[in-house]
C-alpha cells in the first residue's frame, strides 16, 4: 500500500518534541526517517518515565512517544568524519528536519539556504522556537516558556487570579509548532510537485502558539478586550459560570449550561425531572429565559447536587443520549477501556524489540485508501551501518 | 545565515477589489465545495485558502455560521452572555479572522433546487469538506459514494469529535468537551484539586490543523495517483495523540495518572526541572515563566540574579535538591520576581542565556513583539462592513511559496453571482430568480 509519505526520505536533526513528532507523524505514514543521534542517544532518550523504571536510553518513554518507526544512526557530527556521512545522508534526503536556532545550527555547521541551493529539490523544514530571523531568533524556550511569551498561557489556570497560569499537560506548546511544521512542508511538497524545486520552511513554535488562541487575539484585534483565565473554560473579557461538576465517582464532568438555549433547558430538566432532583426548575415560570438568569445561583446549586449523586460513567452516556454537550474529565487510564475507541481499533498494538506488545496511540487522521501505523521506535543506533552502508 | 527573505504580499488598499481572482501559491488550481462551519471547520480549510486554493464556503441564510454571530465587533465590547439579538452577520471579527481568503455563496439546502446546485458545484470541484453533525450529509444524498458518482476523484473529508464510525459517534462535541474526554483537560491543573484544564477550545485548533494535514495528504497523493479519498478525522483521537509521555506510562508501566499529586501545576518531572514555574512579577496578575534545565543553566540564572546568598545554598547545590527544594526555591525566586517588571526580567535571563518568559496576552503579541512584527505573522486586510482589520497570519515562511491575501472574509452570499454565474454557467435572470425564492 502506497502512503501519504512512502518513498520520502527525510534526515532528523531534532532535539525537541516539535521535531520529533514532526518525524514521527511522517515516519508512521511511510517515510524513511533517519533520526541523526549523537553516540550517547538524543537528549529525548534521557528523559522519563522508563519502560520498566530502567533508566536506559532504549527505554525512555518519552523517545518512544516522539520517536515511532524512525531509523536511528549515530553519527559523531561535530568531528570531520561525522559530518561527511551527514552531508552524504543530506544530498541523499527529500527532507532535512531540523530544531536548533540559527546558533546551534550555525555550531553544527548547517547553512539551510546553501543546503537548498546546492540540492534544488530539497526542503530544508527548520521548526525552531522563535523562527530564524528576528530579535529574539537566538532566545531560548521550552514548552512553559513557549507558552507563556505565545500568550497562550495566560489564558489557563484558575479563577483565583492569585494562582498563576496554570501549563497544560503535554508539551503543547512544542505540539503546535509540530501541526505547522507538517503543514508547512506539505505545502512546500505540492509546491514541489508543481515545479520540482525544493525550499527552506521556517516555522517558528513562538508564532504557532501566537495564531492559536482562538478567542483571545479577535477579542484584542476587534473590540480591544483582554480575556481573563477561568477554572477549565473559555478565557473571556467578563467571568462566566462554572463549567466543572464532581460526579460520585470523584470523576469532574464539564458541562457548560448555555441558559439561553432552550431546548438544552429543557433536555437539562427532565433529565433530573428523571433522577428525582429537578425540583422547582421543572415550573413554568423557568421556561422564561429572564427567570432562569434571576434565579442562577439556585440552578447551579442543584445542578452539583445533580452530578454529584451519579457516577459520571452514567452521566456522560445519558446526558449525550439527551443530546448535551457534556463529557467526563477522563484521565489517560480511562482512555484504554473506552467501548468507542475499542470499537474503531484506536490503540495499535506495537511490537517492540523484546517481543513484547505494547499498545500506542494510532493515527490521528483515517484514509479510505488506507493508513499507516506507529512500529516501533529505534533502539540507539540500530539503523547506523544499514543507513550508512547503504552508499 | 539562513536568512528567509519577507515575501508576504499583503493586500491592504481598501477599494482594490473584492472580486474572485486568479490565485496563486501551491494549492492554485484546487477548487473546494467547502461546507465547514463553526472553528474547526472554517479553521482547517483556512490553510488551503491562504495558499491558493479556492474555497467557496457554502452557508445557509437562516442558519448563521456562529462565528457570525459571536459578537465579537470591533470597537465595541460584548461578552458571549450578552450576545446581539439581530447580529449584522458581516460584522463578526472571529469570522472575518476564520474566512479570510475564502469565497461565500448561500444556498438553501431545503429546496430541490439547492440541491441541484451543490451537486453542480461539486461537479466543478474537486475537494468537499464538511464539519456537519454525523447524518447531515447523509440526509443530502452526499455521501462519498454519492460524492464519486459525481467525481470519481473526489476527495472528500470529513471532520467531527468522535469520528464517522463506533458506539459514541452521534456525540455532541465542542472544544472542552473533547479535551475532557480525551484526557488532555484532566492532565492539566495543580494537585490535588479541581483539573485548570483549559481556557479555549485548543482541540478546535488542533484538530483543525489535523484536518488542513489530511487534506494536503490527499491533495499530494492524488496529484500521483489520480485517486480520491474520504477522510475522517476524529478531534478525540487527534488529541489523544497529544498528551505524551503519560500515556505510555500508563499503557507500558500500567501508572495511574488518577493519583494524589498529579498532575503537577507548572513543575516539571521529567525531566526534573527546577526552578520550573511561573512566578510574580511587579503589577496586577503579572507573571514570568522560568525554566531551568541542569546546572550550567543554574549557574547562569543564579549569576543573572547578582549570585545572591540564597543560591548558594547547599538546598539548591544540584539539579536534584533544587527539585527536592523547590517550595524553598520558588519563595526565594518570586520575592525577585515580584519586584520587577515581568518583560525586563525576561530580557535580563535570556540576555544570559536561560529559558524565561514574560506570561504575555494579546496586546502584548499585537503592540509589543519583535519577532510578530519583524515575521508579519499578523497582517490587515480592508473589509466593507468591518473596515481594515488584523488577521493571526500563518506561522510559517517560505523561500519560495508565498501567502495569498487577497481578500478579507466574505459577506454573506457576497460571491452567489461569481459562482453561480461564472463557474455554473447560470444567467443573470436565473439567478435573479433564485434570489427572489431564496434558494441563493
Amino acid at each position: 500500500m502506497e502512503l501519504a509519505y512512502s518513498g520520502l526520505v527525510v534526515v532528523e536533526l531534532a532535539d525537541d518534541p516539535a521535531g520529533e513528532y514532526t518525524g514521527k507523524l511522517l515516519a508512521d505514514q511511510g517515510a524513511q526517517v533517519i533520526k541523526i543521534e549523537p553516540l550517547g542517544g538524543v537528549a529525548s532518550r534521557h528523559i522519563g518515565p522508563y519502560a520498566g523504571g530502567e533508566v536506559d536510553p532504549d527505554r525512555s518513554l518519552n523517545f518512544w512517544t516522539y520517536n515511532t518507526s524512525k531509523h536511528s544512526v549515530t553519527l559523531a557530527v561535530g568531528e570531520a568524519e561525522g559530518q561527511v556521512a551527514l552531508a552524504e545522508l543530506i544530498s541523499r534526503a527529500d527532507i532535512l528536519l531540523t530544531t536548533g536556532r540559527p546558533v546551534d545550527l550555525q555550531a553544527q555547521g548547517l547553512d539551510l539556504e546553501s543546503l537548498c541551493s546546492e540540492n534544488p529539490r530539497l526542503i530544508a523544514l527548520s521548526v525552531s522556537p522563535f523562527g530564524l530571523t528576528g530579535p529574539w531568533a537566538n532566545y531560548r524556550t521550552s514548552d512553559l516558556v513557549g507558552l507563556a511569551i505565545g500568550g497562550l498561557l495566560t489564558t489557563c489556570g484558575y479563577d483565583d487570579h492569585s494562582i498563576p497560569p496554570i501549563r497544560p499537560g503535554g508539551n503543547q506548546g512544542y505540539m503546535t509548532a509540530a501541526s505547522f511544521a507538517l503543514c508547512g512542508l506539505l505545502l512546500a511538497l505540492i509546491e514541489r510537485q508543481n515545479t520540482g524545486l525544493g525550499q527552506l520552511v521556517d516555522v517558528s513554535m513562538h508564532e504557532s502558539i501566537a495564531v492559536t488562541g482562538e478567542l483571545a487575539n479577535p477579542y484584542w484585534f476587534y473590540p480591544k478586550a483582554l480575556v481573563q483565565r477561568q477554572t477549565c473554560r473559555h478565557a473571556q473579557p467578563e467571568p462566566t459560570q462554572p463549567a466543572l461538576f464532581q460526579c460520585a465517582d470523584g470523576v469532574w464532568v464539564y458541562f457548560a449550561l448555555i441558559l439561553a438555549d432552550q431546548n438544552a433547558w429543557k433536555a437539562l430538566t427532565s433529565w433530573m425531572e428523571s433522577a428525582g432532583v429537578a425540583a422547582d426548575l421543572v415550573d413554568e415560570e423557568y421556561l422564561s429565559l429572564a427567570h432562569r438568569q434571576e434565579n442562577f445561583s439556585h440552578i447551579q446549586e442543584l445542578l452539583e447536587v445533580f452530578f454529584l449523586i451519579q457516577d459520571s460513567g452514567s452521566v456522560y452516556r445519558e446526558g449525550q443520549g439527551r443530546g448535551l454537550p457534556i463529557g467526563p474529565l477522563r484521565a489517560p487510564e480511562e482512555l484504554f477501556d473506552d467501548e468507542h475507541l475499542a470499537e474503531r481499533k484506536f490503540f495499535e498494538p506495537v511490537e517492540m524489540s523484546d517481543g513484547t506488545s505494547t499498545l500506542f496511540p494510532g493515527t490521528p487522521y483515517r484514509f479510505s485508501g488506507g493508513n499507516g501505523a506507529p512500529t516501533r521506535p529505534p533502539l540507539l543506533g540500530e539503523h547506523t551501518e544499514e543507513v550508512l552502508s547503504h552508499g | 545565515m539562513t536568512a528567509v527573505e519577507h515575501a508576504r504580499p499583503i493586500q491592504t488598499q481598501p477599494g482594490s477589489g473584492r472580486q474572485p481572482q486568479q490565485r496563486t501559491g501551491p494549492l492554485a488550481g484546487v477548487r473546494i465545495a467547502d461546507f465547514c462551519w463553526m472553528g474547526v471547520g472554517a479553521v482547517a480549510t483556512r490553510m488551503l485558502a491562504d495558499f491558493g486554493a479556492e474555497v467557496i464556503k457554502i452557508e445557509a441564510r437562516d442558519r448563521l455560521d456562529m462565528p457570525r454571530r459571536l459578537p465579537i465587533y470591533k470597537n465595541e465590547l460584548r461578552s458571549y452572555g450578552d450576545e446581539d439579538p439581530n447580529p449584522d452577520p458581516n460584522k463578526g471579527g472571529l469570522f472575518n479572522n476564520y474566512s479570510r481568503n475564502k469565497l461565500g455563496i448561500t444556498v438553501n439546502m431545503k429546496t430541490e433546487r439547492g440541491q441541484q446546485l451543490v451537486r453542480q458545484l461539486i461537479g466543478a470541484s474537486s475537494v468537499v469538506t464538511e464539519n456537519f453533525a454525523p447524518g447531515v450529509m447523509e440526509k443530502w444524498g452526499l455521501t462519498y459514494d454519492d460524492l464519486r458518482a459525481i467525481d470519481p476523484e473526489i476527495i472528500l473529508a470529513r471532520m467531527s469529535g468522535f469520528g464517522h464510525s463506533g458506539p459514541h459517534h452521534r456525540f455532541k462535541s465542542y472544544g472542552p468537551v473533547i479535551q475532557a474526554v480525551c484526557g488532555l483537560s484532566f492532565i492539566s491543573g495543580l494537585p490535588d484539586r479541581e483539573p485548570s484544564g483549559w481556557g479555549l477550545s485548543y482541540m478546535d485548533n488542533q484538530a483543525a490543523y489535523y484536518n488542513s494535514m489530511a487534506l494536503l495528504m490527499a491533495i499530494m497523493q492524488r496529484n500521483v495517483t489520480g485517486k480520491g479519498q474520504e477522510i475522517d478525522v476524529s478531534a478525540v483521537e487527534a488529541g489523544i495523540n497529544l498528551i505524551g509521555p503519560d500515556l505510555l506510562d500508563v499503557s507500558v508501566n500500567n501508572a495511574k495518572t488518577r493519583r494524589p499529586g498529579y498532575p503537577n501545576g507548572n513543575r516539571l518531572d521529567n525531566p526534573q526541572a527546577a526552578p520550573h514555574g511561573v512566578y510574580p512579577a511587579a503589577g496586577e496578575d503579572k507573571w514570568l515563566a522560568i525554566a531551568v534545565f541542569d546546572d550550567a543553566d543554574w549557574s547562569r540564572f543564579a549569576s543573572a540574579l547578582g549570585n545572591p546568598e540564597w543560591a548558594s545554598s547547599p538546598d539548591f547545590a544540584d539539579q536534584s535538591s533544587r527539585f527536592a527544594n523547590h517550595d524553598k526555591l520558588d519563595e526565594h525566586i518570586s520575592r525577585w520576581s515580584a519586584r520587577r517588571p515581568a518583560h525586563e526580567s525576561m530580557e535580563l535571563l535570556q540576555a544570559a542565556g536561560v529559558a524565561a518568559g514574560a506570561v504575555r496576552n494579546s496586546q502584548d503579541l499585537t503592540e509589543s513583539d519583535p519577532q510578530i512584527n519583524l515575521r508579519e505573522t499578523f497582517f490587515e486586510l480592508d473589509h466593507p462592513v468591518i473596515g481594515v482589520a488584523k488577521f493571526e497570519g500563518s506561522p510559517m515562511q517560505f523561500s519560495r511559496t508565498v501567502q495569498d491575501n487577497w481578500r478579507s472574509a466574505p459577506l454573506l452570499g457576497e460571491d452567489n453571482q461569481y459562482v453561480f454565474g461564472n463557474i455554473l454557467g447560470l444567467d443573470e435572470d436565473e439567478i435573479a430568480v433564485l434570489t427572489a425564492e431564496g434558494v441563493i
